[in-house]
This record gives structure tokens, sequence and C-alpha cells, in this order.
């Protein structure tokens, strides 16, 4: 929450903290799961080094939940979530209420205005926002500012942030490990009652959230308009902070109902790794967050992606020096596609002695980077993405076609045992690596059971790795890596005008 | 609330029992009583030096079968030629990737990712670092490799090559993304162009470079007696000792002398520097020169900048311009050490709304102001000391944290009870300090503004805030790229 309150959405990285072999035992036993009769699912894993420990529950929605008109709202309610609750922000809420009441009132006719852009009502727009002004100040009086980060802070939290991604909406805290009980307090009344507090000036906020992590930055600007071609049904094809335009507009009221339907137990899952004693931590939790009502199942999602049936191109002129982006729909996790996927984004791109890096950085230079991986989500079938940073004066198509080259390689020639192997090797490691932090280890058990239902998915993993052959890889990339079934975004430099 | 889960023992059971009754009314916080004492004992590494003068600190780490090597020379770009800026970074670079005597740079790649180990390393500015990981059965490989490294590098052209394109390119695109541009013409006019601190590397100086630059830098630093090697992990002293014995032996001692570098003198003039260019919202860098390490008001500039512009949404710019104002997403600031042993800035920077730009400025400078004029309130100080107590156990969370963190002490010549004595010195300072170090580290009227962005997308001109100096982006980078305009 520093600087930056989003955690990098999970784009590109399932092989990172990805499974193996050595350890799976050893953390199988130290899990220790329950699920609460509210629906509630709790992870808890003891690791005795420092005395604190790293917290995170996330609720299964995304953007991926979001309609068109109200893009963002996953996004500006997880701002929303640090502005308190009738407890905790505020002192008197009593008095507060009714000011906050006619803020959403006002609010609400403001946003509605505005929404007709040049149409608008200028006068109208004006008088609006000035009695909004007014009353934001009235309000302020009973505000106990940012109050939840207040207290975390003096108690010697750290990193307290959250995330939105595609997928899943994540909070995250990690605490001196006296601080517990304070936690499951704090958390289970957020969880019950947020108070969409000054929710015009949250808006306010994330309009320049977009423009300092969007719309100023040349790959963020690339992925949008890459996912936007990519997926022409499917809810992957908007950007989890949103449409400028929905940002602008989105109302206290849809926000407040969107909250309602995924905010509940039953579509979250808590994580506590660090120094904690279950049998202590386990009447807490029960205490705290047990006696929060189950609610109904979340909307399902209906849309599908229809096949792609040809090539899509897109490009955007920016500011910046060129790079491109391509991707292939494909099955999700845990498939075995998927697998393939992932082995095949080793080989090809990760580190020095992959392909691509060896051919097209170390030695022809036509890139200085190249990358592959999976997204934007995984609930969902997503792509196999590939992306490169052409070096001058080498033109963003010759390395399109040389990546293309490496891809249809893959499609004749078996990659050799040895690349298997090392692939094997990494992702041993890299699932002993994962366990070395407390709030890597949370988020990672807490992906797998809230997004797909089972932790112990984190080390099965293993197995669908162990048994991906060349053979399996090679197949994958006859089936979905193909002409028809691809999107190509470029960016390129603005024309400059003669 | 639901009470029907396994019990784990009679007493256990009768607290939950009890508990669910009153549970239904939730308490706030303060409510809460007084939480258990935390138990914390400070570990730290034990320390060693090798005959040929390699000072070591080491960690037993046995949760994992992991172990980690982090080694520092002294010698970073502050001592590079500025005609050959950007020597240091290169040379950091093909240390690694350009092989040793007995092995390719390539070779090396093969040996290490099979086993899923690494070893990198990288040119600082002030010192260069050279880390590596293995799992524990690899270990014996891991050290051999970078001793190999550190002992004999062959820095093969085509790897001095390609690092030295993959570096032109990034120059290339260092000016695409705005808040980086304005940081880069920031440190130039903060600390000056002619200085070590405040110079860029150009094209023109990295192409300067040859293989016979990086040797001489190389041998230049590259003693035993000049390098701080750490060692993390689930092995044991004797082991990591004999180890790392065998593998730096031979190495013999010799003579370094960092070169001197002069004094940086004080710019800020109150000159705002504007860049256009095409981009959605103002960046701004603001500030002037800030503190040396080892300060004696160190600790009550440490509680000063947590109020100001460090701790997340307790701080009053982060407080005021973004949760009352909603005019950016993020904003810090603060009186900063600088690297070796000149100063650091005091900057304060963010990406704010275009169209009340010059407002939010103001507002900034009023923030310093008042931290100048007024003292802070009992709730602010009691925040940031509580902040600085209380979360000093994370400091202490992983064993590899705990070693970079005392060698990081260590080099820079803290005594050896800086963190003994860390959570005191917090708590002895008062109001009064704070406003006494905010009037003796911060001015605002001679800061030195530099922003990038679209003037026309401003609320006012920029020549209503102060005296304008305009610089040409397009301009600055056709000149680096040596292009004819």
């Amino acid at each position: 929450m520093k600087k930056a309150r989003k955690i990098a959405p999970l784009f590109f990285c399932l092989l990172l903290g990805l499974s193996a072999f050595l350890a799976a035992q050893n953390l199988e036993q130290k899990v220790n799961f329950k699920k609460l009769a509210n629906g509630l699912s709790v992870i808890l894993v003891e690791r005795h080094g420092a005395p604190v420990f790293s917290t995170v529950y996330g609720f299964k929605v995304g953007s991926v939940d979001e309609t068109p008109g109200i893009t963002g709202t996953a996004h500006l309610f997880e701002h929303m979530a640090f502005k308190g609750t009738p407890k905790i922000g505020t002192s008197d809420f009593e008095k507060e209420k009714p000011i906050m009441d006619k803020i959403n009132q006002v609010g609400h006719e403001w946003s509605l205005e505005l929404v007709k852009g040049d149409m608008a009502d200028k006068e109208k727009l004006a008088r609006l926002r000035e009695e909004l002004t007014k009353l934001e100040a009235e309000q302020k009086k009973y505000i106990v500012k940012d109050e939840i980060d207040l207290i975390y802070t003096n108690v010697g939290g750290v990193g307290l942030n959250a995330g939105t991604g595609t997928d899943q909406t994540s909070y995250i805290i990690s605490l001196p490990s006296n601080q517990l009980e304070l936690y499951c307090l704090m958390e289970s009344e957020r969880m019950k009652n947020t108070v969409l507090r000054e929710f015009y000036i949250e808006r306010s906020v994330i309009q320049e959230e977009r423009k300092q992590t969007t719309e100023a930055v040349p790959t963020r600007m690339l992925n949008e308009i890459f996912m936007g071609a990519a997926f022409i049904a499917h809810p992957y094809n908007h950007p989890v902070v949103g449409w400028a335009s929905d940002i602008n507009s989105v109302t206290l009221e849809e926000a407040r109902a969107f909250k309602s339907k995924y905010y509940t137990p039953n579509n979250c899952v808590l994580a506590i790794v660090g120094d904690i004693y279950p049998e202590k931590a386990w009447p807490l939790i029960e205490r705290y967050f047990g006696g929060i009502p189950r609610g109904d199942d979340p909307p399902v999602l209906r849309t599908a992606e229809p096949k792609q049936i040809g090539e899509r191109r897109v490009k955007i002129e920016f500011e910046a020096e060129p790079m491109l982006v391509m991707g292939f729909h494909k099955p999700t996790f845990p498939t075995k596609e998927d697998a393939a996927a992932s082995v095949l984004s080793y080989v090809l791109t990760s580190g020095r002695t992959s392909r691509m890096y060896k051919d097209l950085v170390q030695d022809k230079q036509i890139a200085i980077s190249v990358g592959a991986g999976s997204g934007p989500g995984s609930r969902y079938p997503n792509l196999m993405t590939f992306s490169g940073t052409p070096r001058y004066p080498h033109p963003v198509e010759e390395l399109e076609t040389a990546i293309m080259g490496h891809i249809e390689k893959v499609k004749t020639e078996p990659i050799t045992e040895r690349e298997l192997q090392k692939v094997k090797n990494n992702l041993e490691a890299s699932y002993i690596r994962s366990m070395s932090s407390n709030m890597g280890l949370a988020m990672t058990l807490m992906r797998y059971q809230l997004l797909f239902g089972d932790w112990k998915l984190y080390l099965k993993y293993k197995d669908i790795i162990a048994g991906i052959t060349a053979a399996d890889v090679m197949d994958f990339a006859k089936n979905c890596l193909t002409l028809e079934n691809r999107t190509v975004a470029y960016l390129v430099r603005k024309a400059k005008a003669s | 609330m639901n009470a029907k889960k396994p019990i784990q023992g009679l007493i256990i059971g009768a607290v939950l029992i009890a508990i669910t009754l009153t549970a239904t009314a939730q308490k706030h916080p303060r409510e809460l009583g007084p939480a258990p004492e935390l138990k914390f004992k400070l570990t730290r590494p034990i320390q060693f030096t090798l005959g040929n003068g390699i000072q070591c600190f080491y960690m037993e780490d046995k949760e994992l079968p992991l172990i980690s090597i982090r080694g520092l020379f002294r010698g970073g770009s502050l001592y590079e030629p500025a005609e050959k800026a950007g020597l240091a970074s290169l040379m950091g670079t093909v240390l690694r990737t350009g092989g040793t005597k007995k092995m390719t740079g390539d070779q090396i790649n093969e040996e290490l990712e099979f086993i899923a180990a690494s070893i990198e390393s990288s040119g600082g500015t002030e010192y260069i670092s050279v880390s590596g990981n293995s799992l524990k059965k690899d270990f014996g490989k891991l050290v051999e490799l970078y001793s190999d490294i550190i002992i004999n590098p062959e820095f093969r052209q085509d790897k001095i090559d390609l690092a030295r394109n993959q570096t032109l390119e990034g120059m290339r695109r260092r000016w695409d993304m705005p808040y980086q541009a304005a940081m880069l013409l920031f440190n130039e006019k903060l600390f000056g162009a002619d200085t070590p601190f405040g110079r860029r590397a150009t094209p023109a100086t990295v192409k300067a470079v040859t293989r016979e630059d990086l040797i001489a830098f190389n041998q230049k630093y590259f003693a035993p007696n000049n390098f701080y090697l750490g060692i993390v992990g689930d092995i044991s002293l004797e082991e990591a000792k004999a180890s790392i014995e065998k593998a730096f032996k031979g190495w013999a001692k010799k003579k370094v002398a960092l070169p001197v570098i002069p004094k940086l003198t004080e710019k800020a003039d109150g000159t705002i520097y504007y860049a256009y260019k095409d981009t959605p919202q103002g960046n701004v860098f603001m500030g002037h020169l800030g503190i040396t390490q080892l300060n004696p008001d160190e600790f009550k500039i440490e509680v000063m900048n947590d109020i100001l512009g460090g701790g997340g949404f307790t701080a009053r710019l982060m407080k005021e311009l973004r949760s009352n104002r909603g005019l950016t997403y993020g904003i810090y600031g603060g009186v900063y050490e600088g690297t070796g042993k000149d100063r650091g800035p005091f900057q304060i920077g963010s990406q704010l709304k275009a169209n009340k730009f010059v407002e939010a400025l103001e507002v900034i400078k009023g923030i310093i102001k008042d931290m100048q004029a007024n003292p802070v309130t009992d709730e602010e100080i009691a925040t940031a000391k509580n902040s600085l107590v209380n979360s000093f156990v994370f400091r202490f969370e992983q064993k590899g944290q705990i070693l970079s963190q005392f060698m990081s002490l260590k080099l820079n010549g803290y005594p050896d009870n800086y963190l003994d004595t860390y959570i005191d010195n917090i708590r002895k300072v008062t109001k009064a300090n704070i406003q006494e170090v905010a009037k003796k580290y911060m001015s605002p009227e001679t800061m030195i503004f530099v922003i990038v962005g679209d003037e026309k997308k401003f609320d006012k001109p920029l020549s209503t805030f102060g005296k304008v100096k305009i610089l040409d982006l397009n301009k600055i980078i056709a000149e680096e790229r040596g292009e004819q305009k």
C-alpha cells in the first residue's frame, strides 16, 4: 500500500511458484485446513522463525466478473475496503451516516450527468460537484482518517495492501505474532461491515492510478489493446483497472451491489503462515470469522469465448520504442495442455540457456528480451502469450518472424530430454524456494484453494508436470500455436507529422 | 455463529463456548486488551576473516535445503572515469556472462541452469555485487563456479558486445516513461552533471569502454582484502569455512586504493525545470541535497521522514494529496542518506492530476513549511515511533535478510551495536527534535523541481509558481543518440 495498492496481477507467472517433488510431503504435513460452517476456507501453516506472521485472504471475484459499464468495480471496491466500517474510521457513525446517505444521492446524480460527456448540463454538473464538496467537508468532521492503516501501523504491521486481478481480489498484511487477535477482529469487521466512505474522492484516486499505471506505461497500454483483441466476448477482454469512462461514472450503489454478490465467506479463502499455533488460532478464527453469514452462491459467468477462426492483428501508436505481444487461446489449469504450455514457456524463454534467449537475444541480438507465459487469468480458458522487445534497428516484424520460427520448430522436432529434465529440476527448486517466505507461501496456497478448490493441487501439479512428455509439448504446439488461433499486437512510435 | 467445530481440548473448548456467547457485538480494536508480550531475540551472523583478508559473514538456516552466497567488492560507478561512464555496470555484467579462463559464459549458464542454481553479478554505485544460490546438494559446484568467476574472469569480447548492445537499447528506451525521465533529469540537476552521482552514462561513454578497461577496472578492485562474503543456509560453520577457504585458496592480497571523490556542492536554487512530454499526468521530483550516512540526527530524521512521506497512509503527503484530495495514486518523500561518503537527496516524487498540478505543488510545499513552523501532533509522533519500534522484528524475518543487513551496516561503518540500540534511539526522539531537523535539513524555498508533462493540461502556468527553465526532451534524446538535428 505504501505507494502502490495493487499487487501485480497474476499474469505470466504460472510457472513461478509451481510445485515439485522434494519437500511436498513436508508441506502437506504442515498445512492445517478447515472449512468453517459459513463456508470460509482457512489454511494455517506454522513456521516458527521470527515472531511474525503473514496473512492473505482472497475473494473469488475480479475484473472477469464485471459487465460493460461497471468495469473496474472489483478493483474500486478493493480500494473502498480500506475506508473503514461503522466502528473503524469514524468518531460518530450516527452523525456521519445521514451525511453519507446524502453524498450517495448527490454523487449518483452527478455521475449520471457526467456520463453524458459533451452533452452534460455544465451548470448542473458544477452545482452538484459543489454540493458534493460541501457534504464531503461536512463528513470529514467525523472521519478518523485511514484508521485501518493507522491501527496496523501502530502495532508494527508491514505491507498492508490489496490486489485485484482478473480472477481474484486479495488483502494482505504481515504482523508481529502477538497481534493475531487484532488481525481477526479487524478483518472480520471489514468483511462484515465495510462502509463506502469517501467514495468519490477514491474514485478520483483511481482515475490517477489508471493514468499512472496504464496510460503512461507502454507495456500496459499494449497489453490492454492486446487482450481486447484476443477476447471478443469473454470478459478477460477488459482491463482490471477498468475503462476510464467507467471509472469516472461508477456509482456507490453499483459498487455496493457488486460487493454484496461476491464478498461472502463461502467465496473466500484465508491463509495465515508464520509464527502461529493452530490450537490457539482456531478458536480466534472461529470466534471472529465464524459469525459472518453465508451468502448466496456468486453468479455464474455464462459467456464463453468463441473459437477463434482467423488471425487478429492490432497496433497502437505511442510515444515509446516498439514492442510486441502475441497470444494463442488454450485451456487453463489443471489440464495437460496448460502444463505443456508451462514446460514450453520454460524451454523457449526462461533463463540464458532457453532457445529464444540464446538465439534472439544473445546470438542474433534482434531483441533485448523475450518472454512467454499464460494469462490474463486462470479461472477460464486463457492464452499462451509471447512478448518481445526488439533491439534497434531491428523492426518489430523481424522479431515476430523469428519468434514464430521457434514456435514452428517445436511442432516438428521434439524438445530434448535434457530440456525437459531442466524444467523439472527448476520446478523442484522453485517449489522449495516458494516455502522460504511466509507471504509467498500464504498467497500460493490461498490461490490454489480459491481458484481451483483445493490447495493440494499446488502439490499435485508436480505429477502433472512429471507426466508431460516431449510428444505432449509437440501436440500442444500443433493444436494451439496456430496462425488462425493467434492475436498479434504491436506498439509502434507515433509517425511524426511531416 | 457457529460453535459446532471439533473441540481441540477441554480448556480451549470452554473458552470457545464462552466467547461464542459474547461475539455478536464486535469491539473496536482499541477495546481489545493489551497484546501478549512479543518474545524476540536479536540474532546476528558470525564473522570471521580468512588468511588472505576475505571478511566473512555466516548464518545457519536449516529450514530448507538451500544455500546462498552474497559477495561485495567496494568499487562501483563512483570510481569510473566520466568519459567511460557505464564501465562499472558493464564490468559487473560481463564478469558473469563473459566466462572464466576455464569455461565460457555459455558453459557456465548450462551448468547452473540445469541444476536450478544461479550466480549473478552487477555493478552498482559503490559496490560490485556477486551473488549465488543453489540447492544444498549442489553447493560444491556453486562455490567452485563462484570463485572461478571472481578470481579468473575472462571478459570475452562477444559478451562485452552483447552487454553493450543491451545497455544501448535500454538507453533508447529510458525516456519512454515520464516518471523515469523526470528522475533521470532530477538526479542530474540535483547532484550536477559533472559529478559521479549526477552524470548519466550515455551511448557515447558506453561505446568508449574497451575490454582492456573492463579488465583494468576489475583488477583494481577485485582483491580478497576488498571482498565481503556472506553465506547463509543449510550448512554448518565448519563446512562453510572449509569450502570457501578451499575455493579462494591462493588468491593473494593486494593494495586497493579507492580514488578520492570530490565533495558534492549544493546546487539547488529554486529553479523549476520543465520538460514537455505528451502524457496524462504531471510528473514531478523536487528537493535538494540530503544527508550522509551516520548523520548524528539520523533517528530524528527517520521519524520525521515517516511522518512526512514514508509511512504509508499515515504520512502527511499521502494523507493530504491522495486520501483527502484524490490528486495522486502515490507520493513519497524524505531526507535520505547517500551512497558512499557523500550526501543523498532530500526529495519528494509523485505523479499528479494534471488539471490540479500547480495546486498540488503548492500543497506539498505547504506541508514542508508546516513541518518547520509547527510541532507534529502527539498522535503523529506516537504512530511513527510505534511503527518503527514494533515493526523492527521484520528486519529479522529471514536469515538472508539478517545477513545482508549486517554486511551492509559493517561496510558502511556503523557501530556494532547499531541494531541493539536502535529501538532506544527511536524512542528518544521528541516533537521538538522533529521540528528541529525539519528546519535544519529541508529548505522549501531553494528546492529545485523537475517536471515532465504537458503544461497545457495544468491548472495554471508553471511561471505562477516560480522561475522556469525549459528542458527540451527531444533534443536531449537526439543528442544522446548522436542524431543530427
